[in-house]
């Protein structure tokens, strides 16, 4: 088999992508380990890397004396080039071993114009695309990760899917995998879809209406489970967390330490999948936390730590968190930074501890523009909580603010949206209400809009997302009522309308994708690379109407793809959620009392807010 | 107290650009928990400087830089502690510790940058085929005029390069030609080795045209008078 060498590498942009040999990267003896796991992401090094949940399932997989867990990342298309060029297949980064010659492939499903990558990656193994025309030798193909909520788009492509979290999952998949070497793969296979959290597409038969909607999703064998319940870690303060993590030599996107501080939200906004398929709420401790702190920066040398979770302000105790790790860190010179900011006062507090000498710029979500919209979409913030976070802001001498928006939300009027530029233009204004001499100089107020896509296991999974012309018609009318000191950027591209399809994409979904691929269309979620018309002759050639999936209002006894999959929320409370949407009716935060959505239920032995200090704001 | 310290960047990590290597000893040196300085001001950074930059696609068993500690810690702790937080490709070599920023004649001692006086390299040229090379090659060595084409600040400049080279040595193994060069570095007059390398593969036959020329520089040179020796060297002078 030929391997890279540096005649290729030389020729080909940062070749360091391609080399492996980083700090903590894990050498073992590929003979001495019963598994051989490739660990593959589907977009370039820089990205792939700065990915937690690989860092976890790395430090998870190679814990295991019996695995060695490997990583593989799509090439660049200039270093594709030259490997087809000189018959070089996808390797790994640590063993340089193809990955034809792996147990398990696995890609983590990060976003969905990422997909063609997978089947690029497959491609460039000498693997078949498609799970129903690989050989029995061929490696099984697992995908997990967020998009895997709705995994019929790739329902022949991955023999086994992973839903929820992966820690304990893919532990118990190896161990049955080990029980079942010399096994066939379907035999494998079937015993596999009895684990917990497991999904195997090729056990389940779908039958579609005569409008293209689902009938009827059965598993072929009365052993399968109808179902297939997500996995949760129930003792989050002691699942496995690195205590090293790779340090790449070329800068990655997220060039850091990440530490987890807790999985859930509890704010319910009703656009976000996230907070709903990670419920429940479940935290770490402050001494676990900075305990884990010590080792990572001891075993790193980064400069800087940054806590991670959705809505990282509300983590039960983290002032008392921020203040050990600032304190702790000040004289190392390991700076501590926030992902984001709640709109409120106390962030703003919080955020000052942190940037007291450099402050860069502070970015708000207020999502949208009035306030029946975010009551539409229950963000749980008011115009005064903006504008006083902002005007603590200015106040303590920032000048840079960031403020994201979307565009297309259900429900939404062009009054709603004109309103963007008035609150903003509010912001503006409490900047100037300081006196001169006593604000910062260089004010900096950016606006940034993106479209909203509808997305599985929310409210608005039944909604129709705003037809492109319409997103278009706004954004202009958006840029007209801009105040001109403003900057604004919008995002808007045919992307955002093949992501719709996908998120909510069926099993035809699949032959589109694949379809694509072989037109050519790869790295989609780079402007440079993607091709839309690769995708619309794709749409065209499988008979397929991408608005039945991206503009179709559906109704509440339609069976969805994704129905199957138990999250813990009950489709019931989402359909409420729905209808308040339709009202402007607000739901509060859990933490003001349970809103009884399920997860409590569903997952008995997950409780909401363990780990947590206390559950009240 | 400031520290002169020799240092391998291993053949593996060949591809790792300038500014990546600076960073990646600045967390090594991080992680050995050594007393490094740091600048003041809004963005601190760690006290290092890189002697000579090498480029993208080099190996070296023989870079250089300078550091800055708030306290003195014993030269060989230094190699030990750096070495046991570092991957095979990073590792510290010598360490000299400079104690006084003058020497006793009240002249500044240079900064590792500014003391670089030339460097040597081993060239690997891969071709199709040598017959003939070593003939064209001994010719080359007796000419007194190698004239490139060398791209400056100010732009494109045709320049007699054979001055700068001040020792060349070659031998011909397995249609690989090794070179080993000594040649001009630093600020008062630099050539690239890879202009060196440019210069024979346009002036040779049979070049394997998409081959890949390994580079390897094998040490930095400092001056004290005509006398040339190591940077390790020419400042464990000063520490006499």
């Amino acid at each position: 088999m030929k391997k890279i060498t540096d005649d290729i590498l030389y020729r080909v942009e940062k070749p360091a992508r391609y080399v492996g040999g980083e700090l903590n990267s894990c050498i073992k003896d590929k003979n001495e380990v019963d598994i051989r796991f490739a660990f593959c992401f589907p977009d370039v090094y820089e990205i792939g890397m700065s990915h937690l949940g690989m860092k976890i399932l790395y430090h998870v997989l190679n814990k295991r004396e019996d695995t060695y867990c490997e990583r593989a990342f799509a090439p660049w298309p200039d270093m594709e080039k030259l490997m087809r060029e000189n018959d070089i297949p996808l390797y790994t980064l640590e063993t340089k071993d193809p990955l034809s010659e792996f147990d398990f492939v696995a890609f983590t499903l990060q976003y969905e114009m990422s997909y063609t990558n997978i089947l690029n990656m497959l491609n460039m193994s000498g693997m078949e695309v498609r799970a129903s025309k690989r050989r029995e030798e061929d490696p099984i193909i697992l995908c997990g990760g967020p998009c895997a909520y709705n995994p019929e788009p790739l329902h022949d492509i991955a023999d086994i899917f992973s839903l929820g979290e992966g820690e304990e999952h893919l532990n118990d998949v190896l161990d049955l995998y080990k029980k079942f070497k010399g096994k066939s793969k379907s035999e494998f296979l079937r015993a596999a879809s009895k684990i917990e959290g497991t999904y195997v597409p090729s056990l389940y038969d779908v039958i579609y209406n005569e409008d293209g909607t689902i009938k009827e999703f059965n598993p072929k064998f009365l052993d399968v489970p109808k179902r297939v319940k997500k996995r949760i870690i129930t003792n989050f303060n002691e699942v496995d967390y690195p205590d090293k993590i790779i340090v790449p030599y070329n800068e990655i996107i997220h060039d850091r330490i990440m530490l987890e501080t807790f999985r859930g939200c509890t704010r319910g906004c009703r656009f976000c999948q996230a907070g709903m398929v990670y419920r429940p709420v479940r935290e770490k401790k402050t001494d676990k936390l900075v305990e884990l702190a010590d080792k990572l920066i001891e075993n790193t040398g980064y400069e800087n730590l940054s806590l991670t979770s959705l809505s990282i302000c509300d983590y039960s105790d983290i002032q008392n968190l921020v203040f050990s790790l600032v304190e702790k860190y000040k004289n190392q010179n390991v700076g501590v930074s926030l992902p984001s900011l709640r709109i409120d006062s106390f962030s703003v507090d919080l955020i000052k501890e942190i940037e007291k000498v450099r402050k860069t710029g502070l970015t708000f979500a207020p999502e949208a523009g009035s306030q029946r919209m975010r009551d539409v979409i229950n963000k749980g913030v008011t115009e005064k909580n903006l504008i006083d976070s902002v005007s603590d802001a200015f106040v303590a001498g920032w000048s840079t603010i960031k403020l994201y928006y979307m565009i297309g939300l259900p429900y939404e009027t062009i009054d709603d949206v004109r309103e963007i530029a008035s609150l903003s233009t509010k912001v503006l204004d409490e900047y100037y209400k300081i006196p001169k001499p006593e604000r910062k100089k260089g004010l900096k107020v950016t606006v940034s809009t993106s479209i909203f896509i509808p997305k599985p296991f929310t409210p608005f999974q039944w909604a129709p997302m705003d037809k492109m012309t319409s997103v278009r018609g706004k954004i202009s009318e958006l840029r007209k009522a801009m105040n001109g000191k403003i900057t604004y950027n919008w995002h808007e591209t045919p992307v955002s309308y093949l992501e719709a399809i996908f998120a909510r994409g069926d099993r035809k979904m699949c032959d589109v994708l694949v379809k694509a691929f072989e037109n050519g269309a790869k790295f989609d979620a780079w402007t440079e690379y993607f091709s839309n018309d690769a995708w619309m002759r794709a749409l065209k050639d499988c008979n397929v109407d991408g608005d039945f999936y991206a503009y179709r209002d559906r109704s509440y006894n339609e069976v969805f793809p994704w129905d199957f999959i138990e999250i813990g929320v009950n489709k019931e409370f989402l359909m409420g959620e729905n209808e308040k949407a339709k009202e402007a009716a607000i739901t509060p935060d859990c933490r003001l009392g349970c809103t009884n959505c399920g997860v409590n239920l569903k997952f008995k032995e997950g409780e909401c807010f363990e780990g947590a200090l206390f559950n009240k704001i | 107290m400031r520290y002169s310290i020799k240092f391998k960047k291993g053949p593996d990590i060949k591809f790792v650009a300038h500014l990546d290597l600076m960073r990646a000893l600045q967390r090594t040196f991080k992680r050995a928990a050594l007393p490094v300085e740091y600048s003041n001001g809004f963005n601190p950074h760690m006290r290092l400087s890189i002697a000579q930059p090498l480029s993208v696609g080099m190996h070296s068993t023989g870079e250089y830089l300078d550091i800055e500690f708030g306290e003195e810690v014993d030269c060989e702790e230094i190699k030990e502690r750096f070495n046991k937080k570092s991957t095979d490709s990073l590792k510290l070599l010598k360490v000299v510790g400079i104690k006084e920023s003058c020497d006793k004649d009240g002249k500044k001692i240079p900064q590792s940058m500014s003391a670089v006086n030339s460097a040597s390299y081993e060239i690997r040229i891969k071709y199709e085929d040598t017959n003939g090379l070593e003939e064209k090659l001994l010719q080359l060595s007796k000419e007194d005029e190698w004239n490139i084409i060398k791209k400056t600040k100010s732009g494109e400049k045709d320049t007699n390069i054979r001055p700068m080279v001040r020792e060349f040595k070659f031998e011909i193994k397995n249609n690989v030609l090794i070179i080993n060069v000594a040649i001009s570095c630093g600020s008062r007059e630099n050539l690239s080795s890879e202009l060196v390398s440019e210069y024979i593969k346009t002036h040779t036959e049979n070049v394997d045209p998409i081959a890949f020329t390994e580079i390897i520089r094998k040490e930095i040179y400092g001056a004290r008078g005509t006398n040339i020796m190591p940077l390790w060297e020419y400042f464990e002078k000063y520490t006499d």
